[in-house]
């Protein structure tokens, strides 16, 4: 009983800990925008860095570009937009959702369910049917057994 | 005549015959069952090492003597190199990382060959020695071919080399993580050399497997420790503030690591059990063609990566290998796979097998979605002629879920019995554990962490580090019980791996509050001006150029919290077209401040534009790093050693040394 | 199923055949031209003042005319090499006026490029780029990289790691005769 109670307290101080962590979420500010959105855009000229990490040149230009086009109040749509239109669709770090590229977030999840499957399916046949009833002589034998060993 | 030259490609050509002769020999030996010649196998690999030796010292001489006439020493040595760098050089470009590779190689085999000398004339040692010469055999037709370290200069040789990449002589973490990568690479050539002999003589159920596991053991602790180094060189060097970017590189020397980890627990439900053999032959040969293709990945300049070796033919060469080896595995378990499938079967998914079973399923599956993600961009371009890019967003989003998962079943598992649990027992067992994840959560809530995935993983790595501690605990008090030290209680298997597990939850804490908690911005900072970031203030004092031989290294002067002086530098080479920053860090124990110097002044005492980045827990990384290299140490000692009453389905091995002919 | 080994491995031989197809027909990373989604469109504007301050510079005035839009920088050794081949494109179509040339400043301090320009020759309009807008625009990732734009005002090719006088004559030849 006192078992059971230390798991409910438990139970109630991690969602309460967790409600608290979760709910406070201040907005996001312009700088923190364009840094977002910065660590989704490639830098052209290094080798898989995002604009918000990396130091060359041609990131700091960028970045300049997102900070301006954020403060004129343009969407993170219109943004990545006028960037790929100069650079192509290989400066954003995500791959496009539709299409044949989609398949690289389809995949993961396709595979991973089905794994899954197989692995209900295996232990589904590895559980060995119960074969075995219980007749009343049993009951009988094991009662006889246990007298037998009380006395 | 150049000395160098000729004692270089004489001693990669010895080693070519060597390992060449040795793969005749045993090969026939084993066909018409002669002894003397699977003897011999030893020999030829003793003298396989020595070749290697010898041209790692050749190559090390003209490196240090600064012997130009050398081509590979003119592209990557110079004179204002220091010493320490001038002797990585050896490993910093493609053609002598081979030596260094091949030199790993012979060394295993050799260790093999002593290790297994009593049973030298075994078939099964015999294929397995006979796959390492195999192998050995490529790496020096590497040398010997595209990738030949003792070419001569035409022409005049210069008065002074090209010197390494800059961003090789930075720091010397460069010095160490390429070796320890190559003890772990390598190392697991051992492993699948016993699977290829396992299979081809059909010998698969006598606990071979079980045998080589400390070899397994010991080249994923290597890799382990070179995985790390890697990152704490990317931090410390490149300049961004992170230190896993999920680079084609790193990704490449992660997949190997992925699947050995899995394989080390799932042997062990091959140990109790009897099964997942096939599954566990297949992990092997699939470590071992993954460092083969990450090898191939690296240096072949199919993807672009701050590793990219220069172009050469040896793309060819390393596919084709990779293709060999691939046939050679998926065809052996084709031929053999059927008859080694064992009748056990797992009794309830709420086990350790179980436990097992969804850990591999997770490891898998990660695996999967690295390479996945690694390759997508080359086989859409192949298709549709578009480039596109999968990056760190991509990485981070598919595999948190599979680390948090990860993290819960670290938690339960240890705590598991093997074939079946009750509700009951787990909760008896993991109330303590529960407890220390709660209060992990509490603890980071106070100290101002918000967000539901950080929050998870800090709870659950509070978890599992109470549950590994538990085991430790227990572990302690049976040890104090049967009259041994306390340090018992930390060797063997299981509670070396409860250390390891306590070095992974390290670094996935460590992970967590960097990415999640970190603060950074940039100032454009006058002298003597501070700015304020994440509780800290910078002060930027003056900026500092010295001109060198081989380099301006502009240095911008900043002190943290008004105490030390730190230098994020930008260095201009002559022969590189872009300046190189050399980030400058504050390390901490409980943050990091990492500062650098984006944009030099225009103008004499005018303003920089100087970079910061506060990250907390950082150390923690290498702190973890090293305790899992302990842990690993700790597993590889033996540990009490096995009640023999003790059911297990692994048979005694029988000896099946050659009689006489 | 029969032998199911023999079915599993033959899948996953099916899929690595293939990764190692796509592997062994890419060409390497430095060989590879990378493709300007600006060709065959419209060139982005360029309309500012040039380096000296003297006067405006706009891309759209030179509509009529072969422009060879070029980004350097003087620390940057390849744009070095490539100057001497600029000065001699330019002054191969001085007299004719129907080719030009443009130099857009990235990343580098207009003294270092006054005194470049003085050591080296070449009269042709630079224009700076402080924040880098107009590479930005142009999706330059490095320097040097130039765009050759059609009298039309089209872009048509991208040229990256340097230009030379006898490619860029090629060129226009070619594409005037496609014409």
């Amino acid at each position: 009983m006192t078992r059971r109670l230390a798991w409910l307290a438990l139970g109630l101080v991690v969602i309460g800990a967790l409600v608290y962590g979760v709910t406070d979420r201040s907005t996001a500010t312009a700088h923190e925008r364009a840094q977002k959105l910065g660590q989704t855009i490639m830098c052209p000229a290094c080798s898989g860095e995002s604009v918000a990490d990396s130091q060359a040149p041609v990131a700091v230009f960028i970045r300049h570009q997102i900070a301006d086009m954020v403060a004129k109040g343009e969407s993170d749509e219109q943004i990545r937009d006028s960037l790929t239109a100069a650079y192509g669709d290989r400066i954003i770090l995500n791959p496009p959702k539709s299409g044949v590229a989609g398949l690289v977030w389809v995949l993961p999840v396709a595979v991973l369910v089905a794994a899954l499957a197989g692995l209900v399916v295996v232990f589904r046949r590895w559980r060995t049917p119960l074969d075995a009833h219980v007749t009343p002589d049993d009951v009988d034998a094991v009662e006889r057994a246990r007298r037998a060993e009380g006395s | 005549m150049n000395v160098s030259a000729s004692l270089g490609t004489l001693a990669v050509a010895l080693g070519f015959a060597s390992s060449a002769v040795g793969v005749i020999t045993l090969a026939m030996g084993l066909r018409t069952r002669q002894a003397r010649m699977l003897k011999a196998g030893r020999a030829y690999a003793g003298m396989a090492l020595a070749a290697a030796f010898l041209a790692f010292v050749v190559m090390e001489r003209a490196l240090l003597a600064h012997d130009f006439s050398l081509r590979y020493v003119a592209n990557n040595g110079s004179r204002a190199t220091p010493t320490i760098y001038t002797f990585a050089s050896l490993w910093g470009a493609l053609e002598g990382s081979i030596i260094l590779w091949s030199l790993v190689l012979t060394i295993y085999t050799v260790a093999v060959c002593v290790r297994f000398r009593e049973r030298v004339t075994d078939p099964l040692v015999a294929w397995a020695t006979l796959t390492m010469l195999g192998v050995s055999t490529f790496f020096f037709a590497l040398m010997l071919g595209p990738a030949n370290p003792f070419r001569v200069i035409s022409g005049l040789v210069p008065a002074d080399g090209n010197g390494p990449n800059p961003l090789l002589q930075d720091h010397p973490l460069m010095a160490i993580h390429p070796p320890f990568l190559y003890l772990g690479y390598v190392g697991f050539t051992v492993p699948f050399a016993f699977c290829v002999a396992a299979l081809v003589t059909g010998r698969v159920g006598e606990g071979w497997l079980a045998i080589t596991r400390r070899w397994t053991l010991l080249a994923w602790g290597f890799l382990t420790v070179g995985i790390v180094l890697g990152a704490w060189w990317s931090y410390e060097v490149l300049g961004w503030g992170g230190f896993w970017a999920w680079d084609p590189v790193e990704n490449a020397s992660f997949l190997p690591w992925l699947t050995g980890t899995a394989y080390i627990h799932s042997v062990m439900v091959q140990e109790r059990r009897g099964m997942l053999r096939v599954w566990n032959l297949s992990l092997l040969l699939a470590t071992f063609s993954l460092t083969i293709l990450g090898t191939f990945l690296t240096r072949s300049g199919v993807l672009d990566s701050v590793h990219s070796f220069t172009q050469s033919s040896i793309g060819v060469w390393l596919l084709s290998f990779f293709g060999l080896v691939v046939a050679v595995s998926l065809g052996l378990i084709a031929w053999r796979g059927d008859r080694l499938r064992a009748p056990g079967r797992i009794d309830s998914p709420l086990s350790r097998e179980g436990a097992f079973l969804a850990n591999n399923v997770l490891f898998a599956g990660f695996a999967f979605v690295v390479l996945l993600g690694t390759v997508f961009p080359l086989v859409y371009e192949a298709l549709k002629g578009d480039q596109i890019t999968v990056g760190r967003p991509y990485f981070d989003r598919m595999t948190l879920p599979i680390a948090i998962a990860l993290l819960f079943i670290m938690a339960v598992a240890p705590v598991l019995p093997w074939r079946k649990a009750s509700a009951e027992l787990l909760r008896h067992r993991l109330l303590w554990p529960a407890w220390a994840g709660a209060a992990a959560i509490v603890l980071a809530v106070l100290a101002g962490a918000r967000g539901l995935a950080p929050l998870l993983a800090f709870g659950l790595a509070g978890f599992a580090a109470g549950s590994a501690c538990r085991q430790l605990v227990l572990a302690a008090r049976a040890a104090r019980r049967n009259g041994a030290s306390i340090f018992g209680a930390l060797v063997g298997r299981a509670n070396g791996g409860m250390v390891v597990h306590l070095g992974v939850i390290v670094i996935a804490v460590a992970f967590t509050a960097a990415t999640s908690f970190s603060h950074s911005n940039e100032f454009r900072l006058t002298e003597g001006q501070t700015a304020h970031i994440g509780g800290h203030s910078i002060t930027y004092l003056d900026t500092v150029t010295k001109k060198t031989a081989r380099e301006t290294k502009i240095t911008a002067r900043v002190k943290v919290d008004g105490g030390q002086v730190f230098g994020p530098a930008l260095n201009q080479f002559p022969n590189a077209t872009q300046t190189i920053g050399t980030p400058s860090v504050d390390v901490g124990l409980r943050r990091d401040v990492y500062l650098t110097f984006v944009e030099a002044p225009k103008t004499p005492h005018g303003s920089a534009l100087i970079g910061v980045v506060v990250e907390p827990l950082v150390s923690w990384l290498w702190a973890g790093g090293l305790l899992m290299a302990i842990g690993t140490l700790l597993a590889l000692v033996p540990g009490r050693r096995r009640i023999p009453t003790a059911p297990v389905s692994e048979q005694p091995v029988p000896d099946r040394t050659l009689t006489p002919a | 199923m029969k032998r199911p080994a023999v079915w599993v491995t033959a899948g996953i031989a099916v899929v690595i055949a293939l990764l190692v197809v796509v592997l062994a027909t890419r060409k390497p990373a430095t060989d590879r031209l990378v493709k300007s989604p600006l060709v065959g469109k419209d060139a982005p504007a360029i309309s500012t003042t040039t380096i000296d301050g003297s006067s405006r510079y706009a891309l759209a005035d030179q509509q009529g005319k072969w422009v060879l839009v070029n980004f350097f920088a003087t620390w940057c050794v390849p744009c070095q090499r490539e100057h001497s081949e600029l000065v001699q494109f330019a002054n191969a179509h001085a007299a004719t006026n129907d080719a030009a040339v443009v130099s857009v400043v990235f990343s580098d301090e207009v003294s270092n490029v006054v005194s470049y320009f003085k050591q080296r020759g070449g009269g042709w309009p630079v224009v700076r780029d402080d924040n880098g807008a107009i590479a930005t625009a142009w999706g330059v990732a490095r320097v040097p990289e130039s765009y050759l734009v059609a009298p039309n005002g089209l872009v048509v090719i991208k040229i990256t790691g340097g230009v030379t006088d006898d490619f860029l004559e090629q060129q226009i030849a070619r594409l005037e005769s496609a014409k």
